[in-house]
């Protein structure tokens, strides 16, 4: 996840929502360990169904703990430590805090038991697993894209992510595997980049603003980390009417970016589709709990969490246009018409 | 004046009295526009479009978020108290604005009406706790900052960002006045401070007290007048005057006016400049205490409705990051003391543009977060350090 989660891990824990669900008194007892809800309603509305789901196609009478952390570090730690006691085999953990979760890690390797770092990676500690999207294969699509739709000699702007965030750092380091080169050989100009202090819309608005009036409005597309900035960057935009002749990237397929694509002011976004990872997730988890081999090629990297190269199942993001948009996130009921569309001209969208 | 006389700050009419002033430590705006001087000097030699029409331009709508919420800790700080959740009710305000108008359907001035009506209402229960419970401003607000932040998750948190679809409420922050109405204004500022004087001679003159040296008022005028033009000739360069821009100075000036020339404004220096005296003076404190603090909650929420209609949309994370310190920044660097009872709402319009400033042109020279940081952390600790070395001359100088 690239948002901020800052917000809600100040907010004074509330009681944590505890769904356990017991199907059945089995030997195979897996824990699915979730960060919040607040500033994201993926993990209560995707993550948990799709995660259920996968594990019931598996084996219906595995024992599933699944707990959520309402952002609270501290919560998190309570939760896998019960987990553990209640005979969890396996922990699932998407952690609130990357270093933070590193003591849960240790407690579980104690117990000899395994852990699945789940979408975002759990850092300094002795992970058996990593499942999660590429995120510099996410830059890397974003940067394609602005190499395929900038005309040659064209002036590229770059606003990316927060310069704090490990996945902002990947997402502008796989872009930059794409455009450095053709900004080397001067098929490109970069007009302007900078890192955008905690992902904010607002600090993305000044930035374009200042981009713009840098470059007098010298801009042929703009390469932006993510559909939250993407916004911003089209507001600044539509302020020099350039709003929808400017190609402009997106991530995170939010209501908000796939409706700016219809509109024509957005032109694409990284969907990451959370199914998929659920569902790696649960095989690999079902996997280790009843000691079977991995498949060979499931496991298709490794990644450095600065103590040890954790295995990874890294999943490969999409990009999504008006042209696949039916066929992505609405197949996968990532999010519906009505969503995108509130407030749309019905002509505007395909959906209606 | 029918009002306990508790300020008394007797200026001479002498010309030499502005020396006098500034050697026994009252710098009041000089030091922050040296330091606005300095930085666009900097950042001019930089890149030559720093001073551009259009780059000024966007500083105007770049402070306009800070410039009203630094209004509204201004008259808190000028207490001698702080508002540590002004960024947060913001939050709040673009939230309702969210609820009011996208999900209900209201119509853009009653959801308009409805935000400022709701961060007001909380301003006035913080100014309640604080008041009548007697909490600590500080705690209340810190707490009002942790539940405006859970507020403004509750309202809109499973939505994520919402685009506002009113012609109405995006126009705030993106619409140009025509050239000839900021001429216009201009004008109008002028004819208003001249006016202003004559008022303040009239008085003083009826009342039997020194009038200010005629050439001092006039030079004031003028030099004002030059301003003035200047900024209209500027801003007409570009698009003309931004309708945030007018907002922003017509808050300005009402709370100008209000701090300055009413027996509430005077109230709140003598409170802020020594609580028991005021008490013992027979103001009602806790009244006093509430409307600031109401007003506080007033300004937030125009702040959230101006950064909800530049954004374009309303989010979660609205009213978060760098906001509630730049607001606080905003008020300090200008000039305004944290110790209470000093300072004014141009200050606020003056830290404003400093804080703008700085932030616009490192945007502009794309300068990464580390240097930008070291820099805005300097500047603070600046200005706050002239403050309180011009506070122990003031002392010494037996004005603090």
């Amino acid at each position: 996840m690239i948002r901020s989660h800052r917000s809600s891990a100040l907010l004074v824990a509330a009681a944590a929502l505890a769904t356990s669900a017991a199907l059945a008194q089995s030997a195979t007892t897996i824990a699915f360990l979730l960060p919040e809800t607040a500033t994201s309603s993926r993990y209560a509305t995707q993550d948990l169904p799709d995660f259920l789901a996968a594990m019931k196609k598996l084996d219906p009478s595995a024992k599933i703990i699944t707990q959520n952390a309402q952002g609270s570090a501290t919560t998190q730690q309570q939760q896998a430590e019960a987990a553990i006691t209640n005979g969890a085999k396996v922990l699932v953990i998407d952690p609130v805090d990357s270093k933070a979760a590193a003591a849960i890690v240790d407690q579980a390797n104690r117990n000899g038991i395994k852990v699945i770092s789940y979408d975002r990676l759990i850092l300094d500690a002795k992970v058996d697993y990593y499942v999660s999207f590429n995120n510099v294969r996410v830059g890397q699509l974003q940067g394609q894209f602005i190499a395929d739709h900038t005309p040659k000699g064209g002036t590229i702007v770059m606003i990316n992510g927060s310069p704090t965030d490990n996945n902002a750092v990947l997402f502008r380091r796989g872009a930059l595997d794409v455009l450095g080169p053709l900004f080397k050989n001067g098929t490109f100009k970069l007009g302007y980049t900078i890192m955008t202090p905690g992902w904010l819309p607002s600090n993305g608005l000044t930035e374009m603003e200042q981009a713009l009036t840098k470059l007098n409005n010298h801009v042929s597309s703009v390469l932006s980390a993510n559909d939250g900035l993407a916004g911003a960057i089209i507001q600044a935009l539509k302020a020099q009417g350039l709003a929808g002749k400017v190609p402009v990237t997106g991530q995170d397929a939010t209501n908000a970016g796939l409706r700016r694509i219809l509109q024509g002011t957005q032109s694409m976004t990284v969907y990451k589709a959370i199914p998929l990872e659920a569902k790696a997730a649960a095989q690999l988890a079902y996997d280790l709990a009843t000691g079977q081999t991995i498949p060979k090629g499931f496991v298709n990297g490794t990644t450095n969490n600065g103590l040890i190269r954790v295995p990874s199942v890294l999943l490969t993001p999409l990009v999504v246009t008006k042209a696949n948009m039916a066929s992505t996130v609405i197949a996968d009921h990532f999010t519906t018409w009505a969503k995108v569309c509130a407030g749309l001209p019905a002509g505007m969208c395909p959906g209606k | 004046m029918d009002e306990p006389k508790v300020v008394s700050r007797e200026r001479s009419p002498e010309l030499s009295s502005m020396a006098a002033r500034l050697r026994s430590g009252d710098l009041g705006l000089l030091p922050v526009f040296v330091g606005l001087v300095i930085i666009w000097a900097i950042f001019q030699v930089a890149d030559p479009v720093f001073l551009t029409p259009r780059n000024l331009s966007n500083l105007i709508l770049q402070i306009a978020v800070i410039g009203m919420l630094g209004i509204g800790e201004t008259l808190v700080l000028l207490l001698g108290e702080i508002d540590l959740s002004v960024a947060a009710l913001s939050g709040v305000a673009g939230a309702m604005l969210v609820i009011l108008s996208i999900s209900l359907h209201f119509d853009a001035w009653v959801t308009i009406l409805g935000v400022l009506l709701v961060t007001t209402l909380l301003g006035w229960v913080q100014g309640l706790w604080i008041s009548l419970i007697g909490v600590p401003a500080f705690i209340v607000t810190l707490a009002g900052w942790l539940a405006f932040q859970g507020l403004t998750l509750a309202l809109i948190g499973q939505q994520g960002t919402v685009i506002i679809l009113s012609n109405t409420l995006l126009a705030i922050a993106t619409i140009y006045l025509p050239r000839a109405v900021g001429w216009l204004l201009g004008a109008l500022l002028v004819a208003l401070l001249v006016w202003l004087d004559l008022r303040t001679r009239r008085l003083r003159a009826r009342y039997g007290l020194s009038l200010p040296s005629s050439r001092q008022s006039l030079a004031r005028i003028v030099a004002i007048a030059v301003i003035t033009a200047l900024v209209v000739a500027t801003l007409n360069a570009y698009k003309g005057i931004p309708l945030v821009g007018l907002l922003l100075m017509i808050a300005v000036g009402a709370f100008a006016f209000i701090t300055g020339s009413t027996p509430f404004g005077r109230k709140i220096y003598a409170l802020g400049g020594n609580q028991e005296a005021a008490r013992r003076a027979g103001l009602n404190v806790a009244w006093i205490r509430v409307w600031v603090f109401t007003i506080s909650g007033f300004m937030a929420g125009i702040g959230g409705i101006i950064y909800a209609s530049r954004l374009g949309a309303a989010s979660p994370a609205a009213g978060s990051g760098n906001l509630l310190l730049d607001s606080i920044a905003t008020a300090v660097i200008g000039g305004t003391s944290l110790f209470g009872g000093r300072g004014s709402v141009f200050n606020a319009l003056a830290g404003a543009l400093v804080i703008g400033s700085v932030e616009n042109g490192m945007d502009l020279l794309s300068v990464p977060s580390s240097t930008r940081y070291l820099v805005q952390g300097g500047i603070l600790l600046l200005a706050v350090t002239v403050d309180t070395l011009s506070r122990q001359r003031r002392r010494s100088a037996g004005r603090a």
